[in-house]
């Protein structure tokens, strides 16, 4: 299924996406620093990235993504540093809540 | 081996770069167990990109040595991406907070090895 890398990463950020609005987490109300965070890693990653898959590191299968791509890369690809550097500051901010709590 | 040198020499970077920031999340014992929960679903989405596969690894670009399906070099790959994303965030959230004129941080200059 060409849409298998995209249910993937929609599966990953589900639920941080609807739990980041909790204000307990840290997040809401904190967008310009999670903005920055996030775009500089993003951009890192995706300079890396095209670097990478243009000398063969790794590659993707056609058969799971939906074909559209943009520098070599399928915009799955380009999404998934969005959803993980996401998820990521998420995951710490809910972690230091539940440690705190103990 | 280009993409196991480009992993570790990324994980260093970030090392480096939350003690140069002086955000010093990796002093803390916090971010361990937040690794360690990253890694455990790690384990399940990288799992399946790798099983199925949706992502193909070039054979002579890494050392060949798999978790599963899972390459070790994607380990030290996730702590740079895991580490930098939030790195940057506790150093820019501490900016927000701190009041302006007191900012003696150094600039978030991310160019490697700075």
């Amino acid at each position: 299924m060409k849409s298998e890398y995209l249910i993937v990463l929609a599966a990953i950020v589900l639920f941080p996406a609807i739990l980041s609005r909790d204000p307990k987490i840290g997040i809401r109300g904190n967008w310009k620093p999670l903005v920055k965070a996030m775009g500089i890693t993003c951009a890192l990653f995706w300079a890396w990235d095209i670097i990478a898959t243009a000398r063969g590191h790794w590659s993707f299968n056609p058969a799971y993504v939906l074909g559209v791509n943009v520098a070599g890369m399928p915009i799955e690809e380009w999404l998934f540093f969005v959803v993980v550097s996401f998820v990521s500051v998420f995951t710490w901010e809910a972690t230091k809540y539940f440690m705190r709590r103990q | 081996m280009e993409y196991t040198v480009a992993a570790v020499v990324a994980a260093v970077c970030v090392i480096l770069l939350d003690r140069r920031l002086g955000t010093r999340v990796l002093r803390r014992r916090e971010f361990w167990v937040f690794l360690a929960v990253m890694y455990g679903f790690k384990l399940i989405a990288n799992g399946y990109l790798t099983w199925r596969p949706i992502v193909i690894y070039g054979r002579e670009h890494f050392l060949g040595v798999r978790l599963g399906t899972i390459p070790l070099e994607d380990f030290v790959y996730g702590f740079a991406l895991i580490g930098l994303s939030v790195v940057l965030w506790e150093y820019f959230r501490g900016r927000q907070a701190r009041p302006a004129g007191r900012n003696s941080a150094p600039q978030a200059d991310v160019g490697r090895a700075t």
